[in-house]
């Protein structure tokens, strides 16, 4: 890129150790998570431990029940990384926590054991915005400098690049986000939610074979994704489908679970490729990094990189440890702005379960 | 008459031969032969269809050259691509210059009528026919002119009608000067010849 | 019939004069038609501009094939939708679906984001595009005023222009999809269709009666003005002035969702 001045970073090496402990809770994952940022510039991961909701087949999981689960879970999920950690809660400098984007009761639980351990341990607070910790923990894992970032789970899919101080958002869903789509079609054919119905849906297209037509929408940097949803659970009413795989009287003009979930992938994340290739395009850059749930996607990870490497690019990604929510992005992204004087006030620990990406200033970058 | 050669395209169709006939007198009996062509069995009718093997078109249908071309090209793209709609690549010309799908429409409309009097023919072939000319003279009774004579021939209120631009708002703006109202029509209808394919 | 192992139009391609390459689109300049003779006045010569949507390596073959498909026609439908309506657009010159290829007139002259001066290109508009071959001579100091000189108009005189058409194609119920002043392009005066404010690149319009979609087009420009041409800004109210005009009654309503946008930054809000 033309007239790239290398700016100096704002975040200036610590003069001793920093830990963090960070909290998230914001859809059905409770994780904790404990970062060290060393004096050297090196950042370690201590601890990150999780523990997950999971609903039986065919069932999502509801605002209410996902908040008793994380309290019931909290507790436990913190010691344990506390204990993996060699640490105790008086090693620690800040407790992080997601203030949001979520879902409102989760969220709020979560906040709750943070702000009881702040005042208990004497410790100050950090709010996080949930994305921004994908993204922080997504460079720091893989080391991506300036990458174009796919930001794809349940609740969330943006594209996002780094300008200023601020992480823009140049595409996003119009509508609902593709974990979402995958969830909601992984329920109507009722595959199991365990360890994830995205994971088990990535598993079954593995075993598909045939691509049927889905309409397919992106709207310049936007996709929409309700119609798609629409069209691919419309195609288990059709007489071709058979939900149990073909019988022995059956022809080719059979339609099985497999292949819709094969169709579906297939339709759904050549949109994701399409639209982060515009903004790579845009921008001028050559790395996308992938983050969230849906990240962990290995054929949406090989997608991207057949497209990466068409451009001379390259992509970064992660495994479940860091793709899927969990409390050392919140911890890692919370020490960040914690370490530039960022703190939250208990009057203003707060959850929201709309906070924009682009909302956060991005003070630790130059 | 004028040879275009397109080397990129397959050889058996990569050249172009076009001819402007003025004064044709004998429209009917060029119409008879075709159809009597079609349907004559043997090596008789073989030879009978070689020597009308040409698109006829109605000059005055045609706005500009790039019209022609883009509708020749067109026509030579489905062959290659094995995509005609016609049966030959000469009766796509017509069906390619025609604004709707109906193929017996095309013909009429584009097509040698009885009371063609000046004629466009057209002949894609490979480098190796020679005699092209001389080939169109036996089938055509009219005087063989320069294709710039074209801009005297076309019937701009014909081309209009058919291609239904009397009601859009590019004309409505360029009415008052017909110089403008041809260059704005000319566009029109070669970007719409050349967009058939894929025209709902 | 015989068959060739490459096909006509990728043969035609291979032969023609790479310009630049998009995410989507490789752009070429290509003679189509040989000349037939030279008193013919064929109104851009012989050249045109070939648009090849390239095929994906990533996407699955059959979702390649039709998405490129659709992709040329609705291009296609969408600038046939504008001549005819009067709005100032590229003709099209060839159409070969199967391969993904659209040919468009090739227009003499530069893009109104070359002629008002690059301004500032900052972190986010590096935009490869076809500007950079479009200016065959490589213009380097050369001043704002002296590049509008030679086209006999003002900077004014543009932003005119653009909301004239603009206005024009949103009366069509075309939204563009993609407005920056590289997809904008004055005709050389001295070209046979004379001085005019050409729009470009159809390849994410839509048909839309939306004021939300025509407001959101209209952001969008005024977007990619205020990052592009930074000293530029005061310009865009002449662009707003012009397509008032021309809209007449339904400016109004346009102009009051433009405001809305301009607040959310067309942005919605997230939910977790």
């Amino acid at each position: 890129m033309p007239g790239r001045v290398k700016k100096r970073s704002p975040l200036k090496a610590p003069d001793r150790p920093f830990i963090a402990l960070g909290l998230e809770g914001s859809a059905n994952k409770i994780g904790a998570g404990i970062i060290k940022h060393d004096p050297d510039g090196s950042t370690h991961v201590l601890s990150n431990v999780r523990h997950t909701y999971i609903t039986p087949p065919g069932e999502g999981f509801q605002p209410r029940h996902t908040a008793l689960h994380h309290r019931e879970w909290a507790l436990t999920v913190i010691n344990d990384a506390l204990k993996k950690a060699a640490v105790s809660m008086h090693h620690i400098d800040c407790i992080c926590f997601t203030k949001g984007p979520g879902m409102g009761a989760p969220l709020v639980s979560v906040a709750l054991v943070a702000r009881t351990l702040s005042l208990l341990y004497d410790k100050p607070l950090v709010g996080v915005n949930h994305c921004v910790g994908h993204i922080e923990m997504g460079r720091q894992v893989t080391g991506a400098h300036n990458p174009v970032v796919l930001y794809v789970s349940g609740g969330n899919t943006q594209v996002i690049a780094y300008s200023q101080q601020c992480y823009r958002i140049f595409g996003e869903t119009l509508d609902i986000a593709v974990g979402n789509c995958l969830d909601r079609f992984a329920r109507v054919i009722n595959l199991s939610n365990d360890p994830s119905p995205g994971y088990n849906i990535e598993q079954e297209a593995k075993k598909g074979k045939r691509l049927l037509p889905l309409p397919y929408a992106t709207k310049g940097m936007d996709i929409s994704l309700s119609g798609i949803l629409t069209s691919i659970e419309a195609y288990t009413t059709d007489k071709r489908f058979r939900p149990n795989g073909p019988t022995a009287e059956d022809g080719d003009d059979v339609i099985t679970p497999q292949d819709l979930c094969f169709s579906l992938q297939e339709t759904v994340f050549a949109m994701l490729v399409e639209i982060t290739e515009r903004a790579m395009a845009h921008i001028g850059s050559k790395e996308v990094l992938v983050v969230g749930g849906v990240g962990c996607n290995e054929r949406l990870q090989e997608m991207m990189g057949v497209m990466a490497s068409e451009r001379g690019g390259h992509v970064f990604a992660m495994d479940e440890r860091f793709c899927i929510d969990n409390g050392i992005m919140i911890a890692q992204a919370g020490l960040l702005s914690f370490r530039m004087g960022f703190e939250t006030p208990l009057a203003k620990s707060t959850c929201t379960q709309r906070f924009r990406t682009d909302q956060v200033h991005v003070t630790w970058r130059a | 008459m004028h040879t275009f050669h397109y080397p990129h395209l397959p050889t058996e169709l990569s050249t172009v031969h076009v001819a402007l006939f003025n004064n044709v007198t004998n429209s009917s009996e060029i119409r008879s032969r075709i159809v009597r062509a079609s349907q004559l069995h043997g090596p008789d009718g073989e030879a009978e269809r070689e020597a009308v093997n040409f698109a006829f078109i109605d000059a005055r249908l045609i706005c500009s050259v790039l019209h022609l071309q883009t509708a020749v090209y067109q026509a030579i793209l489905a062959q290659a691509q094995d995509s005609l709609r016609t049966k030959t690549v000469h009766s796509e010309i017509l069906w390619a210059l025609n604004p709707t799908n109906n193929i017996s429409e095309a013909i009429r409309r584009y097509g040698v009528a009885d009371s063609t009097t000046s004629l466009i023919v057209v002949r894609i072939s490979s480098p190796h026919l020679s005699n092209v000319q001389e080939l169109m003279s036996r089938v055509v009774t009219g005087t063989l002119s320069p294709l710039e004579d074209l801009s005297n021939i076309t019937d701009w209120t014909t081309v209009k009608k058919y291609h239904k631009l009397n009601t859009e708002p590019a004309l409505k703006a360029v009415a008052k000067d017909s110089a403008q109202e041809h260059i704005v029509v000319n566009e029109i209808v070669t970007s719409t010849v050349a967009t058939k394919s894929v025209s709902a | 019939m015989a068959t060739q192992d490459v096909s006509p139009t990728l043969k035609l391609l291979e032969k023609s004069e790479k310009i630049s390459q998009g995410a989507e689109a490789k752009i070429y300049r290509a003679q189509l038609h040989p000349t037939p003779f030279t008193s013919e006045s064929n109104s851009d010569g012989e050249n045109v501009l070939l648009k090849y949507r390239f095929h994906k390596q990533y996407r699955h073959p059959t979702l390649d094939a039709s998405l490129t498909k659709s992709r040329v026609a609705g291009e296609a439908r969408a600038i046939i939708k504008c001549l005819r309506s009067g709005v100032n657009v590229p003709g099209i010159r060839m159409v070969d679906a199967a391969e993904g290829v659209l040919g468009i007139e090739w227009i003499e002259g530069k893009s109104v984001r070359f002629l008002l001066g690059g301004g500032a290109e900052d972190e986010g508009d590096i935009v490869e595009d076809a500007d950079a071959a479009k200016d065959e001579d490589e213009v380097t100091e050369v001043k704002e005023e002296d590049l509008l000189k030679e086209y006999g108009v003002s900077a004014d005189v543009v932003m005119e222009m653009i909301g004239t058409e603009l206005a024009k194609m949103h009366q069509a119920d075309i939204v563009h999809g993609d407005l920056t002043t590289s997809n904008m392009m004055l005709r050389h005066p001295a070209s046979p269709k004379g001085l005019q404010l050409v729009l470009i690149d159809f390849g994410l319009a839509y048909i839309s009666t939306l004021i939300e979609d025509k407001a959101v087009d209209i952001y969008v420009l005024e977007r990619a003005f205020s990052s592009t041409h930074p000293a530029s800004e005061g310009l865009f109210a002449g662009v707003l002035k012009a397509y008032e005009k021309k809209m007449g009654k339904d400016w109004a309503a346009i102009l009051r969702r433009l405001e809305d946008v301009r607040l959310r930054g067309r942005k919605r809000s997230m939910v977790g």
